[in-house]
């Protein structure tokens, strides 16, 4: 307990100034939706015929722009790329900082496993981006409400939202994973947000050409895209099953890892 | 001048890492560009069906999309978020690692002034990005030249990647003014990372809803690509607010960093 | 009862040297010092005891545990004080202290009172503005809050001044007399030879010997110097075996012996001499020569 209100009060400023800035995210990008209304019926009709790749570079994706949920859905993409990078500097952050710190030499030599420390560690770490997920759900809630006419939004926020909640948990782990295998822990965090950023630009790569299509599975940003997503009312169960792993995977080799780890003073 | 080597080498690695990423990305990307290719003219021939106000609305960007040129500057996207990182990265962790490191009392006991010191890493930051750059011009010239289905003006290609030094002299700023404002930057990753991702999604609002006025808030969006492609020029008010941003942030970094108090351990 | 026990302890760092084969016993109620000079791997064999850092192969145990295996059990019982202290910013002495008390079960409200007092520690201060010698003192109470039955220190008096380092020898006495075991690991001999009763010697990852400070200084261990009235040649006292330190200025001939005291005697009644003085040595000059030996 002690450890995790230690860890709540380190963490809190990074907290408030990611859901600051998650929140004006969402603000000013519904705001713009404001001054966008009333684009073509049959400009969407267009854009179903376009190829991906041509909509990728057109920057449209196949939403319904007309719409504030298929506004949103653009919005979408950069929301969970900013809760990946939050999520994954958490994670390689608050496993790796007491050997940068060194003050692993003060934590570990109290009566507690390694084990323990890294479950604090990680339960913390899971209220924080719970609690992003909420303000991130809550404002969008409000904001799509503002804007949509007829349309119910609010079980395809919630579902966008249980998408962004698990590319959370894995990026938050995939943090993790590398402060606890990686030897240096000042890099911790440079490493697992480089590996972000490879899925990231791989993730659009994909989009540019079918032919690359089989790499979607390795990249999670692929995993929950709005536009399947609120088209299909639902989370691909294939994508869920492949979270589901890598995210049982990635806490097991944590703990594995750092419970094996010579500590780097 | 030994510090000015210093810390050339310190940062070589680094460089070398971003300089080979940078040109990964051109190389992936510009790999897919036949694909894309064949996709844009099959959607030519899907044009041709409907009717005349709809080619009108969506042809001209289009036609300018299509090309090479235009494929180019959808990369070139990513291409500068990456680079911004990399400058941003750079400008924060050189001047923050003294105190990070604890190396302060070793620099600043040497026979030196601070202006010295801010000068030579200021050189050496200089002289990294411009060998990126060098390197990642060769690259795309390389590679477009490559995969070109159609001759493209050699000028407007030169004028757009070459806008990446720019954008790159921006957030190093950024980065140096930040570093010596803030008493201490214990990850240079979170916040380099925070601020760019931060300016790359005003960015991609300002571009997918055509906001002029937004345009002035993210160095993104200072130069603009699809206009060089037209006009074969850059906008000068933009040129003139990154140029006032570069010169603001080094001067007052300068008056800053003379008169800061350095903490010991 | 054994407090501490090493048994052919070996960390290698890749194919680098950590420590080899290091076995010794630390004996409940006693203070055992660990020299050695820099690394040596005193710190290595710390951390190895303290699970921050896992063995190559061999193991130790502490209170007839397995360090390894029994690591947060064990630790209730340790205090720890590292060389170079940090800790986590933007905290008060005094938030640290009921942090680290936190992870014992026990009320440390009185001893971390009596400890502050005894080193004048301001307990309102926040640890960043601390100087070096205020913060190690922040790590003395924060090592000995919940009254260990182990106390492990790690070079601990860099950067306390004479005064704080006597009065803080004088807390390890006092907790030393109240049954608990203390390791203190050090490269300055002065504070060994005052404090411990037994001391380990690593050299180069490997432990040199471990004896009695008392039997270290009395018993084995003579300074010769002897002053002859003509010269003689100087293969005269090196070939014999004992003789460590030798050095020859002149007429003078001085050295450190170790042996049957006969034989060195035998010797030096076959040369004509001037002088002779016969010393115990200090423990500094054991200590070099333990240092030197295989250079």
């Amino acid at each position: 307990m002690n450890i995790m209100i230690r860890e709540m009060k380190a963490n809190l400023k990074s907290l408030l100034i990611w859901s600051i800035g998650v929140l004006a995210m969402v603000i000013a990008g519904m705001g713009k939706y404001a001054g966008m209304k009333g684009t073509g019926q049959t400009m969407n009709e267009l854009m179903a015929e376009m190829p991906k790749s041509l909509q990728a570079i057109m920057g449209t994706s196949g939403f319904d722009l007309a719409t504030a949920l298929g506004f949103y859905g653009l919005l979408y993409l950069y929301l969970i790329v900013m809760a990946s990078i939050h999520a994954v500097m958490l994670g390689a952050n608050i496993i790796a900082k007491e050997e940068r710190d060194k003050t692993a030499e003060f934590l570990l030599v109290k009566p507690v496993s390694r084990a323990k420390v890294i479950s604090m560690k990680l339960l913390t770490a899971l209220i924080h981006i719970v609690l992003f997920n909420l303000v991130t759900l809550l404002s969008s809630i409000i904001m799509v409400e503002r804007f949509a006419e007829a349309e119910t939004v609010t079980d395809g926020l919630l579902l966008l939202m249980s998408g962004m909640f698990i590319l959370q948990l894995i990026f938050l782990l995939l943090g993790s994973v590398v402060a606890a295998v990686y030897r240096k822990s000042k890099k911790a965090s440079v490493i697992s947000t480089g590996i972000m950023l490879v899925l990231f630009i791989l993730s659009i790569l994909i989009n540019m050409t079918e032919k690359i299509e089989m790499l979607k599975y390795i990249t999670p940003f692929k995993y929950f895209e709005a536009a399947t997503i609120l088209n299909n009312g639902k989370l691909e169960p294939v994508f869920l099953f492949l979270s589901v792993f890598l995210i049982l995977a990635f806490t097991t080799l944590t703990y594995r890892f750092y419970q094996k780890k010579d500590l780097n003073l | 001048m030994n510090m000015y080597l210093h810390e050339l080498k310190a940062y070589r690695k680094s460089t070398i890492i971003w300089t080979l990423s940078l040109i990964a990305i051109v190389v992936l990307f510009m790999s897919l560009f036949p694909a894309f290719s064949r996709d844009a003219e099959d959607f030519m021939k899907v044009l041709e069906g409907f009717p005349e106000e709809v080619k009108k609305a969506i042809g001209l960007s289009f036609d300018t999309l299509a090309t090479i040129l235009g494929y180019f500057s959808y990369a070139f996207l990513y291409i500068k978020l990456c680079g911004a990182i990399q400058a941003m990265n750079l400008g924060l962790s050189i001047f923050s690692k003294e105190s990070r490191d604890k190396t302060a009392e070793f620099l600043f006991t040497k026979p030196v002034t601070r202006t010295q010191v801010m000068t030579a890493k200021l050189l050496a930051c200089f002289t990294s990005l411009i060998l990126t750059n060098l390197a990642f011009i060769l690259a795309v010239l390389g590679t477009v030249s490559m995969v070109k289905t159609e001759e493209y003006s050699g000028k407007a290609l030169l004028m757009i990647s070459g806008s990446l030094l720019f954008l790159q002299l921006i957030f190093l700023g950024l980065g140096v003014f930040l570093a010596v404002l803030l008493p201490k930057v214990k990850s240079v990753i979170a916040v380099s990372l925070g601020t760019v991702f931060a300016f790359f999604m005003i960015g991609m609002i300002s571009s997918s809803t055509d906001d002029e006025a937004l345009r002035f808030f993210t160095p993104f969006n200072y130069v603009n690509d699809y206009y060089i492609i037209e006009h074969l020029r850059f906008e000068t008010s933009f040129l003139l607010v990154g140029a006032v941003i570069i010169i603001l942030s080094v001067l007052t970094s300068f008056l800053v960093y003379r008169k800061k108090d350095i903490h010991s351990v | 009862m054994n407090v501490i026990e090493l048994n052919n302890l070996t960390k290698m760092y890749g194919k680098a040297r950590g420590i080899t084969e290091v076995s010794f016993h630390v004996e409940e109620g006693e203070i055992f010092g660990f020299i050695g000079p820099n690394g040596a791997g005193k710190s290595t064999t710390i951390r190895l005891l303290l699970s921050l850092i896992y063995p190559t192969s061999g193991s130790a145990t502490i209170f007839g545990k397995d360090v390894v295996k029994h690591a947060p059990e064990i630790k209730k019982e340790i205090g720890y004080l590292p060389s170079e202290v940090f800790y986590y910013d933007n905290m008060k002495v005094i938030d640290l202290l009921k942090y680290s008390a936190s992870f014992y079960k026990k009320d440390c409200a009185k001893k971390i009172k009596e400890l502050a007092e005894m080193m004048e520690l301001d307990l309102t201060r926040k640890i960043d503005d601390l100087s070096l010698g205020n913060k190690k003192k922040v790590g003395i109470v924060q090592g000995l809050l919940h009254e260990p039955k182990l106390i492990i220190l790690d070079e601990p008096t860099s950067g306390l001044d004479p005064l704080m380092q006597q009065r803080f020898f004088e807390l390890l006495e006092n907790e030393n007399q109240k049954g608990a075991t203390i390791l203190f690991s050090s490269h300055i001999l002065s504070e060994v030879q005052r404090l411990c009763d037994r001391v380990a010697i690593i050299k180069e990852g490997k432990i040199v010997q471990v004896e009695k400070i008392r039997t270290l200084k009395e018993n084995n261990y003579k300074k010769f110097k002897i002053e002859t009235v003509s010269k003689v040649p100087d293969e005269l006292f090196s070939r014999l075996p004992g003789v460590n330190q030798l050095e020859v200025k002149g007429k003078t001939i001085s050295f450190i012996f170790r042996g049957n005291i006969n034989h060195i005697m035998q010797k030096i009644a076959g040369i004509e001499i001037a002088n002779l003085w016969v010393e115990e040595p200090d423990l500094e000059e054991i200590f070099m020569h333990f240092y030197q030996r295989e250079a």
